[in-house]
């Protein structure tokens, strides 16, 4: 199945010690409606880490937020040392958005090298890599809009990382995403992490969390915990971490 | 059929409607727009400026003193009236633009119906030219029916260039070929940005380092071609001739519109084109306002049937009403129609001055629509 291609080390992969991603104090307000509510964290570079919560507890804004998407309200976020939004800072970062976002009359390798080319990567051989990585090589002639849906996620990921960044956010990568799928996307998640890459998942399926080095639970536009799963779980005193995180936004609504 | 069920779905269709504000101010405010316009332009065409140079090829004191005659007569009408010496010199005046009709008067002018008068206008706007040679004929008629009596001289209407009513088709060609030039550039670029838009692949873009200038500039050149491609195939079609034998049953035929062209087909191209860049760019910046593809057309009635009106296609730009007078010099289709028509019955080239203003102001127009155009694509937006 999913051929195990390591990428390549990362190109400007920040010195140990050094967060790879930092955000201060920051808010996004939407007239007055608040998205993100005040959030800092450093994350450091080589892991997973994944942003848990219910659907508009401001996961994808905070990650348009890392990705200079959108501006924040109040605060800073910063990648890699640079301050977002930064665009030739965008060269670094990988972004997989929730919707596939790949043209559908276009082929698959058509695809790759479309955005290749947009993130500026004059090497051929890193178009073949990033299909290879999601096992869609021998799919590279088939016209995108034709593909299965599993398989236009696989495409939307080799977009995102066929410029091998050293900081990649997936927005909700396995939504749609079969089982078996889903099992070898982590594997590529975790290969990507060994190899120096810092990975933000977003996600609202508990049971992914564990493949995490690290999660966040973010409710209501907070980071209400943090920590890895087995220690959530110990803080929370269950077993698992959907009550884990019952239990931590039950004490944020006593405490508001 | 059931009530119930059909209930539901007339609801359904109401509501969706409804939700679709666009659509819903769209489908009162464009026909409100387009008939006011039409009404406005047909009812309140302001009557032409008149401006004349008038000559007699007879000499002498008769010739002179029926010269005079019709001046002030004319005059009396509100025109502007000029004596030139010579019939030559009135028609100059036409061609530089000091008179709009010059009226040629015959050494013979009681001689009842073999005597013609001539009324000579410049050519390139028919339906201007219809009206100044309405009313300065109805002028002189009336004038010279009270000292001729019923034996009225004939009045015919030359031009300066091109020759009137010899191919009705002639002025309008170029008009419509930029028109719907403009029209499919728009649609094409239109849709297929709110395409990027809604598809997601918009904001995947933005999270690269591509700028928006970049993105813009690509669009411009991309469907640039395409719109290069319509241009060609569309003036080769205007312009050819080209003969079919009879082939058996079928009766020879002649493909193309054979239209006259007058100056280079090449600047034509380049005019085209050029208004061509500036439709990409407003497909760019109305993609921001429209949600869906059918709100993309839904545009068309506001945007495109207005420049269609006030352009010069159908109606003189001339006569139109004053108050509409400003909104022709923002439009683009206007200085293309205007430079086509140069360029096709003046046999203008670069060196007049009309064409150069036309050219110039399609030019600042692509650019400036280009700039609006890219600022509409924010990160924040998408």
């Amino acid at each position: 199945m999913m051929n195990s291609v390591s990428p390549s080390p990362s190109p400007a992969a920040p010195d140990a010690g050094e967060p790879a991603i930092r955000a201060v104090g920051l808010v996004k307000r939407f007239g007055s409606v608040i998205a993100v509510d005040g959030m800092t964290f450093d994350l450091v570079p080589g892991r997973i880490f994944g942003l848990l919560g219910p659907n508009g507890s401001g996961k994808t804004t905070l990650i348009r937020l890392l990705t200079g998407m959108t501006r924040a309200t109040e605060g800073t976020a910063q990648v890699l040392g640079v301050r977002m939004p930064d665009r030739a800072n965008l060269a670094r970062i990988g972004y997989m958005t929730q919707g596939d976002g790949v043209y559908p009359s276009l082929t698959v390798a058509e695809n790759a090298q479309f955005f290749a080319a947009a993130y500026g990567v004059r090497d051929a051989g890193q178009v073949e890599d990033a299909l290879r990585l999601v096992d869609l090589a021998d799919r590279a002639k088939t016209i995108a809009g034709t593909l299965s849906g599993g398989q236009r996620r696989r495409l939307s990921l080799a977009c995102a990382l066929v410029h091998r960044p050293p900081v990649l956010f997936l927005d909700e990568p396995t939504v749609g995403v079969d089982p078996l799928l889903r099992v070898q996307f982590w594997g590529h998640f975790r290969r990507l992490a060994d190899a120096g890459t810092t990975i933000v998942v977003s996600s609202h399926v508990m049971d992914e969390a564990d493949r995490c080095d690290e999660l966040l639970f973010v409710r209501a536009g907070r980071v209400i915990a943090r920590g890895s799963g087995a220690a959530l779980r110990d803080e929370s005193g269950t077993d698992n971490l959907e009550a884990a995180f019952l239990r931590f936004a039950g004490e944020t609504e006593a405490v508001a | 059929m059931s009530a119930r069920r059909l209930r539901a779905i007339v609801r359904r269709v109401i509501v969706e409607i409804r939700r679709d504000r666009p659509s819903l101010a769209l489908l009162f405010i464009a026909p409100i727009i387009v008939t006011g316009l039409l009404t406005f332009i047909l009812r309140d065409t302001s009557s032409p400026d008149v401006r004349i140079a008038i000559a007699s090829a007879g000499s002498g004191p008769a010739a002179g003193l029926m010269t005079r005659q019709l001046s002030s007569a004319l005059t009396g009408a509100g025109m502007t009236v000029t004596e030139a010496a010579t019939p030559d010199d009135a028609r100059s005046a036409v061609r530089d633009g000091t008179a709009t009709v010059a009226i040629v008067l015959p050494a013979n002018l009681a001689g009842g119906k073999d005597a013609q008068i001539a009324l000579v206008t410049k050519g390139l706007d028919p339906a201007g030219d219809g009206a100044q040679i309405q009313a300065v004929s109805s002028a002189i008629l009336g004038s010279l029916a009270s000292s001729l009596g019923a034996v009225l001289p004939t009045v015919t209407h030359e031009t300066v260039y091109g020759t009137p009513s010899s191919d009705p088709m002639a002025p309008f060609a170029p008009a419509i070929v930029a028109f719907f030039l403009y029209f499919f550039v728009y649609l094409l670029t239109g849709v297929s940005f709110l395409r990027e838009r809604t598809g997601g692949t918009l904001e995947r873009l933005m999270a690269t380092p591509v700028t928006r200038g970049e993105i813009v500039t690509g669009y411009t050149l991309g469907f640039g071609f395409f719109a290069m491609l319509q241009v060609a195939v569309l003036l080769c079609w205007a312009l050819g001739a080209v003969h079919v034998p009879a082939i058996g049953p079928l009766p020879a035929f002649s493909l193309g519109l054979g239209i006259a062209v007058a100056g280079s087909p090449l600047l034509a191209f380049v005019v085209v084109l050029l208004l061509a860049l500036g439709a990409v760019s407003l497909g760019i910046f109305l993609s921001t306002f429209a949600r869906t593809e059918l709100q993309v057309i839904q545009f068309i009635p506001v945007v495109l049937v207005p420049q269609f009106l006030l352009s010069g296609v159908l109606f003189s730009v001339d006569n139109l009403p004053s108050v509409l007078q400003p909104l022709v010099h923002v439009m683009p289709l206007a200085y293309a129609v205007d430079a086509l028509r140069e360029i096709f019955i003046r046999g203008a080239d670069l060196s007049v001055g009309a064409v150069q203003i036309d050219v110039a102001m399609l030019a600042v127009i692509a650019v400036l629509f280009a700039a609006v155009a890219s600022r509409t694509i924010r990160r924040d937006v998408v």
